[in-house]
Formats: structure tokens, sequence, C-alpha cells
């Protein structure tokens, strides 16, 4: 028995990579859909026997809702695992590789199915250089702190006042202030 | 400083604690951030997750310390139904309300067209509603569209109760759905949802945009509606006992900061947009965040919140038992269950005594009290005094006996 997989992850380039690599492993591979599609009728319509979802993902509740839902929508990894592959799925988690599948799908094809989408999602950021996770909020607060510095730097003026003008600025350009932030560095020339 | 030295050193120095990005995460933000975790020997670093289900696995893989939890989260994950059977433990709720519901434009004229009782009050809210659901099914349309943020949710279980009071089955009657909360004001705007209950800012932003009308706050449907708590893994509360109450006490000081001025709430906002934890215009922070004795002055408030007045950390047996019949009500939980000693086992006041103990806060006596008796402020008695209780009715005057 094919497992037909249904990927949903918002980055065009890595999902592709994914899509050809569970094919060459054996999977069949429905369709990759992002957040903006209804993932209800999607399930409904093409009721997959797994779902790999990009971690970072909020939508990964709306997949538990429909695990929630009956026997024919795929369960999230963590509960079919059980104690037989923890390090699979922390493995899992750390590449930001979540996934839900169907309980009559045999342990042996869903390793082996998370096995490519890890590998899959690490070869993408090696080679993209993107952050993890972690990485992320991490980064962001870095940009931020440093547009509050040069603020204070070109407007000789306290931390209070930066933060104000930020704040201002965020409010009356309807952006918030991480994207403000990141635009004040790149103006300058500096690296967020 | 020197306060802290009277404690036993945490045994672990470093943490990492869970979060999402919603405003009530602002304990542990300003925990971290205004130097209470470091008071209590504590570095610890917050873990923004996207998902209530990532936050999950996060904790039952061992790779969080605690986190920031939906109150059934503890019960859930003990009883093996959300994610991996994992016990889990709460001494310590955040927060009590800050959610809401809110309609489209388009289902709020139909409300006010076909509801004769004023919209002002919730339970002549959900009347309305059903007058609206009657006349779409003689119309032979289809059923309205509800979305709450998890299966194991405060907001699920809000939604179905005010629903449920104004005579709609929330089965049979409309459809009910999980929207991740950046989502669904999108969602509301692109008619996919025509409702839906979450915490702030989604309300005031769909509202603010004119997307939407936020019809009433978790308050109005129970007064003492408890939101988020602090959860830890029963096996790491045993194996740390120090450094789990050193947490509390560092939470329960940046609770009571919370809640000691608008100045504070406000900078509170500033922390959760500055410090990158929260990526959502500011002024929708503080509008969300704004203190009580402001909100009140605006009507009804809802989405307004608590983080420490009223015993609102005090980990009540009767907050979870009135959740977990309610999901019982709903077939979510077996009803054959023995449901008091799981309560005990999940649910841990005397850790929360220990921990207001050694900073000198008057915890209640009781595990449990009756919620819905009362209509305004009143006093309880505790180990160091009274304390100043708020008003807990029930929408429909509904009383859960203690």
């Amino acid at each position: 028995m094919t497992i037909r997989v249904l990927i949903v992850d918002a980055k065009a380039e890595r999902s592709r990579a994914l899509d050809q690599a569970l094919v060459e492993a054996g999977f069949e591979v429905m369709t990759t859909v992002d957040e903006s599609e209804d993932l209800y009728t999607v399930m409904e319509r093409l009721q997959p026997d797994a779902v790999i979802v990009d971690a970072a993902l909020p939508s990964r509740d709306t997949l538990e809702h429909l695990g929630q839902l009956g026997r024919r929508f795929p369960k999230p990894m963590i509960m079919l695992a059980e104690e037989e592959t923890p390090e699979l799925t922390q493995q899992a988690a750390q590449a930001g590789v979540s996934a839900y599948v169907v309980d009559s799908v045999m342990p042996a094809l869903v390793r082996s199915m998370i096995n490519v989408a890890v590998t899959s999602f690490e070869a993408h950021r090696a080679l993209k250089g993107e952050l993890t996770r972690t990485q992320e909020s991490l980064a962001q607060r870095r940009a931020i702190d440093r547009a509050k510095a040069l603020i204070m730097e070109n407007r000789t003026c306290g931390e209070d006042a930066a933060y104000q003008y930020l704040r201002t600025t965020a409010m009356n350009r309807r952006m918030t202030i991480h994207e403000l932030a990141q635009e004040l560095l790149a103006a300058t020339g500096k690296k967020s | 400083m020197s306060a802290t030295r009277e404690f036993p050193a945490p045994e672990l120095a470093r943490l990492t604690l869970g979060m999402l990005p919603l405003n009530d995460a602002a304990p542990l933000v300003v925990a971290v951030e205004e130097g209470f975790f470091a008071a209590e020997g504590l570095e610890v670093s917050l873990s923004v997750e996207s998902s209530w289900a990532g936050l999950r696995d996060a904790m039952q893989l061992g790779l969080l310390d605690g986190a920031q939890m939906l109150a059934l989260m503890p019960l859930s994950s003990t009883l093996g139904i959300d994610g991996r059977r994992t016990p889990m433990l709460s001494a310590l709720t955040l927060n009590l309300g800050g959610n809401a519901i809110t309609v489209s434009q388009a289902l709020h004229a139909q409300m006010q067209a076909l509801g004769d009782e004023a919209l002002t009050e919730p339970l002549g809210q959900a009347r309305a509603l059903k007058r609206v659901i009657e006349q779409r099914r003689l119309a032979g349309e289809p059923p309205l569209r509800f979305a709450n943020v998890y299966p194991f949710s405060s907001h699920r279980y809000l939604l179905r109760y005010w629903l449920a009071a104004g005579g709609i089955d929330p089965e049979r009657d409309l459809e009910l759905r999980v929207v991740p909360p950046p989502l669904m004001v999108s969602q509301l705007e692109a008619g996919g949802l025509d409702g839906y209950c979450v915490g702030e800012p989604w309300n005031r932003l769909a509202q603010g945009r004119g997307l939407g009308h936020v019809l009433c706050g978790s308050f109005d449907i129970w007064g003492a509606s408890q939101e988020k708590v602090f959860g830890v893994r029963e096996a790491w509360a045993e194996r740390y006992p120090d450094t789990h109450r050193a947490v509390l006490r560092g939470l329960l000081r940046a609770c009571a900061w919370l809640d000691r001025s608008a100045a504070n709430r406000q900078r509170a906002a500033h922390l959760l947009c500055v410090g990158g934890y929260l990526d959502v215009a500011p002024q929708v922070v503080e509008q969300g965040l704004r203190h009580l004795a402001d909100a009140r002055g605006e009507k009804g408030a809802p989405g307004a919140t608590l983080f420490q007045r009223h015993a609102t950390n005090f980990p009540w047996y009767s907050h979870t038992r009135w959740y977990a019949n309610q999901m019982q009500r709903w077939g979510h939980l077996p009803g054959d269950l023995d449901l008091e000693a799981l309560i005990a086992r999940c649910v841990r006041p005397d850790l929360y005594r220990q921990a207001a103990a050694d900073i000198g806060l008057s915890s209640p006596l009781d595990d449990s009290k009756t919620e819905g008796a009362h209509d305004r402020e009143w006093s309880l008695p505790g180990t160091r005094g009274g304390i100043d209780m708020g008003p807990d009715r029930f929408l429909d005057g509904g009383v859960f006996g203690a």
C-alpha cells in the first residue's frame, strides 16, 4: 500500500525538494498547501494517510482538532510513536518537522517518512543559511535592540524615548515594532 | 536580594520555559525582563512556540522545563488524550479572563434585526444568535461557522457554555472549528468564519479594523474564569522541588507587579513588543493589557484580564473541576473517570501555599470554592488575613457547588 502524504508548508522551494525526496522513497505526495487554504476542506476531500507540516505554522492546532474528530483523520506523531521512537520525535521537533499519521500506517513506514522529511528540512536550512526556531526569536530581539540603539545615537535620547519613537512610528505606519526595526536597520545599511 | 537567601538554592540554575505569543504570557516575560527570576537565582530563557500542539510536544519530549499552558493541558496530558501520556501538574494560575467572543459585522446586523432583547448582555446575545440560526435553517442556508483556538481550551468550553445558555446545540446548530489566533481576523474578513472566541489582541484587532463586533468577554460568561496556568511535568516537579518553588515565587512577584498599577501594565506591553516576544502593533497590545481599573470604564471591557487580584494565582480544584465537567458534558471526557483523584494529581494548591508563604502572601484555606454564587466583591479567609475576591457569576445564574 502506498502512503498518501499531504504537505503543509509555506516555503515553496523547500516543499518541492521534500515532495521529490518522498516520491523517491516510495511515498505518494498528494499536494502541497499553505496556511491560506482551508485545511478542513482539504483534509475532507483528500483524506491523506499522513500530513507533514512545518512545525512553525500555527495551523498545527487545526490538525490537532481534525485528529480528534475521528479515525479517518491522521493523529499527531507524538501520540503514535509512543515510547518506540522518542529520539526520532525529538529530532523532528528540533528540525521543525511535525507529522500526523493515521493508525493503519506501519511504524517502519512512519519512521522512514519522518527521516526523509528531517533530512530534507535540514538540507534546506543548511543551503539557505536559515536560523533555527530558537535562533529566530533571539535574532528578532537583537534587531529591535539595535534599532533602539540607533535611535538613541541619532537623536541623543534615552531608552524610553527611543521606545516611544519606535512605538509611535510603528503605530502611525501600521507596522509591528520588529518590522519597523528591520526597516530602520536596512535603511542605514546595518544587518538585522 | 538578601531576602531570597533563606530559601534552599534551586537545583537548576538555567531553565527554558515555553510560551505562546499572547498578551497573557506577560507574567513570564515580566519575570525575565524585570529580574524577578534573577532575584531567585534563576537564569531563564523563554522559548516562543507557534502552536499549542508545538508547546505540548516540547513539554512531553522534555525540551522545556515548564510552560505557560491552557488550563486543561496538565489534566489532558496526564490522561493521555492530548499527545503522549505524560503526567503534568500546575501549582499556579497565571491569569483570569482575557478572552472574548467576536462576530462578523454581517452576523451582528442579523442578530440586531432578529433579537427582540437588547444585545448588551451575553444571554440576550446568545438568544438572538439562536433566532438567526433558526431563520437560516428555514431559508436552507448552510450552518454558521465559529472557531476557537484548541481542542482542550477554555475558549472552547466558554463558547459552548454561552451557546448552550442561549438554547443552541453546539454539535448540530453550527460548525465549530479550531483556527490559530493570527488567522482568525483574516478568516472573519474572508467570510470563512462567522464568529470566534479568542484571547487578546485578536478581538480588538477585528473590531478596530471594522471587520467584527466584540459581543462579550470571559468575565461576562463566568466571572472567575480561569485562563492560562504555569505547568511542569510531574517527574520534573519531583526531581527539582526547590527550582519549581523558586519559579513560582518569581511568577507570583511578576503577577503582583502586573496588577499593581496601570503604568506597570503599559510597561509590560512595551516588554512584550520590544522584547520581540509578540509581533503585533504595540497599541493593540497596550489596549488589551489595560489595567482593570481603567478597563472597567469602557463598556463591559471584554478581554480584560487579572494577573493577581482576587486570588488569581491560586490553583483552585473547583476551576479545573468546572472545566472537566464541561468536557464531560460534551462527551470529551469519559463520565466514569475518577475525576477527583485526577484533579488532586494535576492541581497542586499545596505547592502554591509553600511558595506564597515564602514571600508572605495570604493563601486561601480551602482547595475549592463555590463557583457562581457571588454577584459582587466578597472576602475569603486566608492564611494571613482575608483575601478580597471578585464576582464569579455565570451568565445563566448557575451555581457550581464546592
